[in-house]
């Protein structure tokens, strides 16, 4: 379905940042220390490489290429603002994500948007 | 952390009385929904995957009837807690093999520039550790008397 192009560009990017926090030593045993096991990581490597099977290569391709720009590479939209570089989206800007049209990004910063 | 800085990531609308499901899974899936009800996330699977892939890591279920999860994602543009409980107890894998009936659950952003994801969980961890303190709030049969035992346990 066209809409889980996003969905699916959401659920790689919360999965990275899961893995590398659970990878940086600190991270870790902050949450260990409160009492929250951080084990399992082949599980989420699993994971990853099943939700890079989803995503359509262009989609990757873009998502890699604004990646090597910015830590965050879809970005939540909010009351039409662009929380990745909190610029006002133009009222034209369309959420809506065909099967095989472009994926919605900020004019400015060029972030994959998703609208809340 | 002040009463009110805690009670400000709670909601009467994300306050669940007695849940619904009977598995660990369903009560992910239902807290999840609860925050989209709220109209916090537009999507509660995107959240449900993130919640899930963290339980892969390891239960949240802290023990002593407590359970925590939580998790930062691209669907949330603001920290929220929910909490829930439930009555009959659910095997969430908790450390001591015990069912759970307190639950709060944690959603921060991606970027949490607010830094309040960790702190957050420390405090619910510390308020959570007093035996009272349980007891207390799994007598909490409304928002109110949540907040009513938040704001003692915190000393106010």
């Amino acid at each position: 379905m066209s809409s889980d192009r996003v969905y699916h560009l959401v659920a790689l990017q919360d999965l990275e940042l899961m893995i590398r926090e659970a990878q940086d030593p600190t991270k870790k045993e902050e949450e260990e220390k409160l009492g929250f096991p951080v084990q399992g990581m082949a599980e989420l490597e699993k994971a990853r490489e099943a939700v890079l099977k989803k995503i359509p290569q262009r989609d990757l391709r873009l998502y890699q290429r604004i990646k090597a720009k910015y830590d965050r590479v879809v970005v939540p939209v909010r009351s039409w603002i662009c929380l990745g570089c909190f610029q006002a989206l133009p009222t034209k800007a369309t959420r809506a994500v065909s099967e095989n049209g472009p994926l919605p990004t900020c004019e400015n910063c060029g972030r994959i948007l998703y609208w809340l | 952390m002040t009463a009110d800085t805690f009670l400000s990531y709670f909601s009467e609308r994300r306050f669940i009385r007695d849940l619904r499901a009977r598995s660990k899974e369903g009560v992910l899936g239902e807290m999840c929904r609860a925050l989209a009800e709220d109209g916090e996330i537009r999507d509660p699977n995107v959240l449900l995957e993130m919640i899930r892939r963290r339980e892969s890591l390891g239960s949240t279920g802290l023990g002593k009837a407590v359970a925590v999860p939580h998790g930062r994602s691209t669907a949330a543009s603001d920290t929220r807690v929910i909490f829930a409980l439930s009555r009959k107890g659910i095997d969430f894998e908790a450390l001591d093999g015990e069912p759970c009936h307190i639950f709060f659950m944690i959603v921060a952003p991606y970027d949490d520039v607010r830094h309040e994801y960790l702190p957050l969980l420390g405090k619910i961890v510390e308020i959570v550790s007093d035996d009272a303190v349980r007891e207390q709030l799994m007598g909490a049969d409304s928002f109110d008397a949540f907040q009513a035992v938040i704001r003692e346990a915190l000393g106010e």
